[in-house]
């Protein structure tokens, strides 16, 4: 499931009303009616996305392999396979990396260009908005795998390749950038590829914001910025907690954008959470550990969830 | 969804509404400052933007240049890589297996979701609310959390490398979204029309296909858009699912052709990601065409 | 969209799609008797190119035979991880080709999980089966007594030299006795280009070849006692491990190995197939397919009068008391899948390959030698001196048998020589972790208490 943030964006603000209340009264004749038309919906996701992750959870206490003596008879293991993980450096290391990722380019990076850029597009006296918002929105409309494309061009090493052509009008010297910062680098693309929808989420955020409010801070004294940090900020704090929650979300789960390009190298510096648990179980055959694996990461985001909505309660 | 509730502060006018901006009309002309302010904030949008827009030009100069390699240059303008694209043995198979995938995969996912969409939107049942907050929950999973299981179930059900697998698995995957999408769209249609088209002697199905479907357009057109999008886009699906080279779509086919390393066509990859680019571009604006149709103006009175 | 429109349109592409997966399906047999359709895979283009030739000559002997056999070459190339990944999933679904080519070391994970046909039974009742060399009968039988791959080449895993190269740095070119002899002159070469002169599989990006063609070949010159087959454990205390990590050790903070490349996606292609043939990296562990599959005029990255400028050495002995040896396990070997309905006609086809001149003509295309004793007269192997002295070396040259869990062996050893690579651990680190990580995913069951 790639996640194209638009269309958590459209879930996260579209409030599905009850039907009308004038047609409250169940009719028994309605119920052949609502299984034929969402029975196989609800049937599909089960066995598509529910099924999984129930047997994900299952497939992880056992030490099931797909090659090899263990194949033939899949043995219950408890927890060993979490044990395994939880001091496993590999593991370990790649679930640091992840965090370090999600943290500077969702957490920090998209969230305060994309301000920088909702708050600039949304001024009066700015020409060109549809021009900006537009180049702002590409990287965010095209595919991941051409996302990645892009950047593999900018990020070549020799004195031809884009950004080493940049750095070179500094005076620096070429550098082969996705093997010397491998980290920064694929933080940089994500941060690239999320502006739009920080940006988006930000501009409708603002609008919410009352005029007057403004108005009043400016003709108090206020400058611009004391004026956007204890007017603004506060005000919209909801939407920019929803917004890290998804985007925290949704960058846990980016695999195609960095596995493009460096496969979890070099020497694994890459090696995302989402990239471990793919090696261990469709490269090594181990499901067990695999499963676990994603069990583990799928825990690590529910308890994220969980803090932000507390912390998006607290503050307002 | 968990609407995160924001109380107005003290002193907005509740009538006037947040919105409303007095129309700004400079009555003194600039200070230094605000040039300043100004001057910065064009410099940083600007930067910003071609921060955004210059990694593709080696995407759209390569493709049109005849001797293209990994690094931006002077392209020889040629259309040799389109043509290549679509002469190469492998390389058109992979935009019909893309195109194959996505317009299934969009159109099962279409046509459940708005069946289920109908359902939630009209009818109040037992468990209703349980299923929408269900789908919303399922949408916090990241992909590779199950990618391993659904591979193990899908192999078990000899599915697993086969086109129509992965459309099954495709289209249910974005089906929450889009079925929180129309069940919302259908929800915005009154009531009052399909009664009324029902008291002019139709079926409760005839009601909905010619009252309701025309109305929905655009959120069809919106969730069409999204599920197309997201379908043509992923590739670890596809990675996990797909074995076979014949069935591979471009995504992976990029991929592939990518990390060849020693003999890759710099020139032809371009052109492919250019060909990638295309269709769901092409959709969306022929989605925004049919967006801006109004739909409710006229059909119900008072 | 209308309705009716969109469902016809769902209905339609539902059709094609179906059309499309009917086409996607691999071919499988029909019919009892009469005409019989077998499908083989291959995934290496110099195998699909020999097994391709071959085909008629199957088809019109087993004709005179009155049999009719129809032969469908599914060619799909890929490297080894892929192809791996891809006759796993097959062989779960039962989906896989009637006749599968895999190499030896994929062999005891297949056999274990159940997925292979057990051949011991029909290989003894077939001529062809007393000329195999009884080193390879012996390395075919796996730990529950069974057979499930004919092995049909192999090859003497050596270091290949440039001699050209190192002739020109006025580096001695005659067969180095030990490791520490080599690394003197290793530094010698590093010290006259600059460049890390010797690749040695290594660290996760070269996945199962870390293994199988890097560290296992050194381990069991050193060690033969590594694995236990009595007991079918593994021995992780046993000393050669520790002596390989020491040595991937010495050889990473000496600066003799390329480590960039060995830490990026497809490590073999910048060091193999361009650092070896433009003479900068002169040493390369390697398998002697390398006359052929690697450096040969059809090969990945061909290397023109091959034969005057490549030599190779053996192993250099490591420890106290060790000679200089080659590696040669069983090469590539044909199985049938349990799901196949065509077992006995896939294995004809095994058979026909495996005999006189087919077999000749794969062997000299892949560059192997010849697991059976009766083809040195057999053209056009009989051209081929450097094949043919791969074949004469396998009497003095080792193998040692493993069981269960060499996959998760392999796994660890390639975890714990990343360590190594990335400078986070010297050889008695990466051996320590070495030892935990395989404990841990062997289980207890396959580790030597």
């Amino acid at each position: 499931m790639t996640t194209v943030p638009l269309e958590t964006a459209a879930a996260a603000t579209t409030k599905l009303p009850s039907p009308s209340p004038r047609r409250r009264r169940r009719r028994s004749g309605d119920r052949p009616l609502i299984l034929l038309l969402l029975g196989p919906s609800a049937l599909l996701i089960t066995a598509f996305i529910v099924a999984p992750a129930v047997y994900s959870v299952y497939l992880s206490f056992t030490n099931t392999q797909l090659t090899g003596f263990a194949a033939r008879d899949p043995k219950f293991v408890g927890v060993d396979n979490y044990v395994y993980l939880l001091t496993n450096s590999d593991f370990l290391g790649s679930l640091g990396q992840t965090g370090v990722f999600v943290f500077f380019s969702a957490i920090v990076g998209q969230t305060v260009l994309g301000m920088v850029a909702a708050v600039l597009l949304s001024r009066p006296w700015l020409r060109g908005k549809g021009l900006f918002g537009a180049a702002v929105l590409m990287p965010m409309v095209v595919p991941e795998v051409v996302a990645s494309l892009t950047w593999a061009s900018v990020l070549t090493s020799g004195p031809e390749g884009t950004l080493n052509r940049l750095t070179g009008v500094f005076g620096a010297a070429p550098a082969d950038w996705l093997q010397v910062v491998p980290l920064a680098s694929i933080i940089v693309i994500n941060i690239w590829r999320g502006v739009a929808f920080a940006m988006i989420m930000f501009q409708a955020a603002l609008e919410d914001v009352p005029a007057e409010l403004i108005e009043a801070a400016r003709m108090d004294g206020a400058r611009a910025w004391q004026v956007f940090r204890h007017v603004t900020l506060p005000l919209i704090r909801g939407p920019v907690f929803l917004y890290l929650l998804l985007t925290t979300i949704s960058t846990v789960g980016v695999f195609g954008l960095v596995y493009f390009l460096t496969q979890g190298g070099p020497g694994g510096q890459t090696r995302l959470a989402a990239i471990y648990i793919y090696e261990r179980a469709l490269q090594f055959s181990q499901i067990g550990i695999g499963s676990a694996a994603s069990i583990i990461l799928l825990i690590i985001v529910l308890v994220l969830g969980v803090v932000y909505v507390r912390l998006a309660k607290v503050e307002v | 969804m968990t609407a995160v509730v924001t109380r107005p502060p003290v002193g907005v006018d509740p009538e006037r509404g947040p919105s409303a901006r007095p129309a700004k009309i400079r009555h003194r002309p600039l200070s230094t400052l605000d040039k300043v302010q100004r001057g910065l904030g064009y410099t940083l949008i600007a930067l910003l933007a071609l921060f955004c827009i210059v990694p593709f030009a080696w995407v759209v100069l390569s493709s049109l240049d005849a001797a293209a390699g990994p690094n931006v240059q002077v392209p020889t303008f040629s259309l040799e890589n389109f043509v290549t694209f679509a002469t190469n043995s492998g390389t058109p198979r992979l935009l019909l297996n893309s195109l194959v995938i996505g317009v299934a995969a969009t159109g099962v996912n279409l046509a459940l979701g708005f069946a289920g969409g109908y359902a939630l939107a009209r009818f109040r049942f037992r468990g209703r609310r349980v299923f929408m907050f269900g789908i919303l929950l399922i949408r916090v999973i990241p992909a590779p959390a199950t990618i391993v299981a659904l591979y193990l179930i899908m192999v078990k059900i000899q599915l697993s490398d086969t086109l129509i697998g992965l459309i099954i698995v495709e289209a249910v995957l974005q089906l929450p979204v889009t079925l929180w999408l129309l069940a919302g769209t259908i929800s915005a249609v009154p009531l009052d029309l399909e009664e009324a088209a029902w008291m002019d002697g139709n079926t409760r199905l005839q009601a909905i296909r010619r009252i309701v479907l025309p109305l929905v357009g655009p959120g069809l057109g919106a969730a069409a858009m999204l599920t197309f999008t997201n379908v043509w886009g992923d590739f670890l699906t596809p990675l996990v699912l797909l074995q076979s080279q014949e069935l591979y779509p471009l995504s992976i086919g990029l991929f592939r052709a990518f990390s060849e390393h020693n003999q890759v066509d710099w020139g032809l990859l371009a052109a492919s990601a250019v060909v990638y680019v295309a269709p769901p571009a092409v959709l969306y604006v022929l989605v925004r065409k049919n967006l801006l149709r109004s739909s409710l103006g006229g059909a119900v009175k008072g | 969209m209308k309705r009716s429109r969109a469902t016809a349109a769902v209905v339609a592409t539902l059709v094609a799609a179906g059309g499309l997966t009917a086409c996607s399906s691999d071919g499988g047999g029909s019919g009892d008797d009469g005409p019989v359709t077998i499908s083989v895979v291959q995934y290496q283009q110099t195998r699909i190119d020999a097994l391709q030739a071959e085909i008629p000559g199957f088809e019109a002997a087993m004709k005179a035979q009155g049999r009719d056999i129809k032969v469908d070459l599914v060619a799909d190339v890929l490297t080894d991880e892929q192809f791996k990944t891809k006759i796993t999933q097959q062989l779960i679904a039962g989906e896989a080709p009637d006749l599968i080519d895999i190499g030896e070391n994929l062999v005891p994970g297949f056999a274990g999980a159940g997925y292979l046909a057990p051949l011991e039974d029909d290989l003894e009742a077939w001529d062809g089966w007393d000329h195999y060399r009884p080193q390879f009968k012996d390395a075919m039988v796996r730990q529950d007594g069974s057979i499930y791959s004919l092995t049909h080449d192999t090859g003497v895993y050596n270091l290949f030299y440039r001699k050209d190269v190192l002739t020109q740095l006025g580096i001695d070119t005659s067969q180095p006795e030990t490791w520490d002899d080599l690394i003197t002159r290793l530094e010698a070469v590093k010290e006259a280009t600059g460049e890390a002169p010797i690749v040695v599989p290594a660290g996760a990006a070269w996945g199962g070849g870390t293994w199988a063609e890097g560290f296992q070949p050194i381990l069991g010159g050193t060690d033969q006692d590594f694995y236990d087959a009595d007991s079918g454990t593994w021995d992780l205390d046993s000393g050669g491990f520790e002596a390989v990590f020491d040595l991937y050790a010495e050889l990473q903070s000496k600066g003799l190995l390329p480590t960039q490349d060995l830490q990026n996606p497809n490590p073999w292609e910048p060091t193999k197939y361009d650092a070896f043939p433009a003479g900068t990296l002169p040493v390369a562990a390697q398998g002697s397919w390398g006359w052929k599959f690697d450096w040969g005029p059809e090969g990945q990255a061909p290397i023109p009068q091959l034969e005057d400028k490549v030599d190779t050495w053996q192993y250099p002995a490591l420890r106290d008391g060790d000679q200089p040896f080659g590696w040669s396990p069983p090469g590539f070997g044909y199985a049938v899948p349990e799901s196949s309905d065509h077992k006995d006609e896939a294995l004809l086809l095994a058979e026909y390959l495996s005999t006189g001149e087919p077999l000749a003509r794969q062997l000299v295309a892949s560059g192997a030698a010849s697991p059976r004793d009766d083809l040195a007269d057999v053209e056009p192997l009989a051209s081929e001196p450097k094949l043919l002295q791969a074949g004469d070396d396998l009497a003095d040259s080792v193998f040692v048998p493993t069981g269960d869990g060499a996959d998760q062996v392999s796994q660890a050893v390639a975890t714990a020589t990343e360590l190594i690579l990335n400078g986070d651990a010297d050889g008695e680190e990466a051996y320590d972790a070495f030892k935990k990580d395989a404990t841990d995913l062997l289980g207890p069951a396959l580790v030597k208490q």
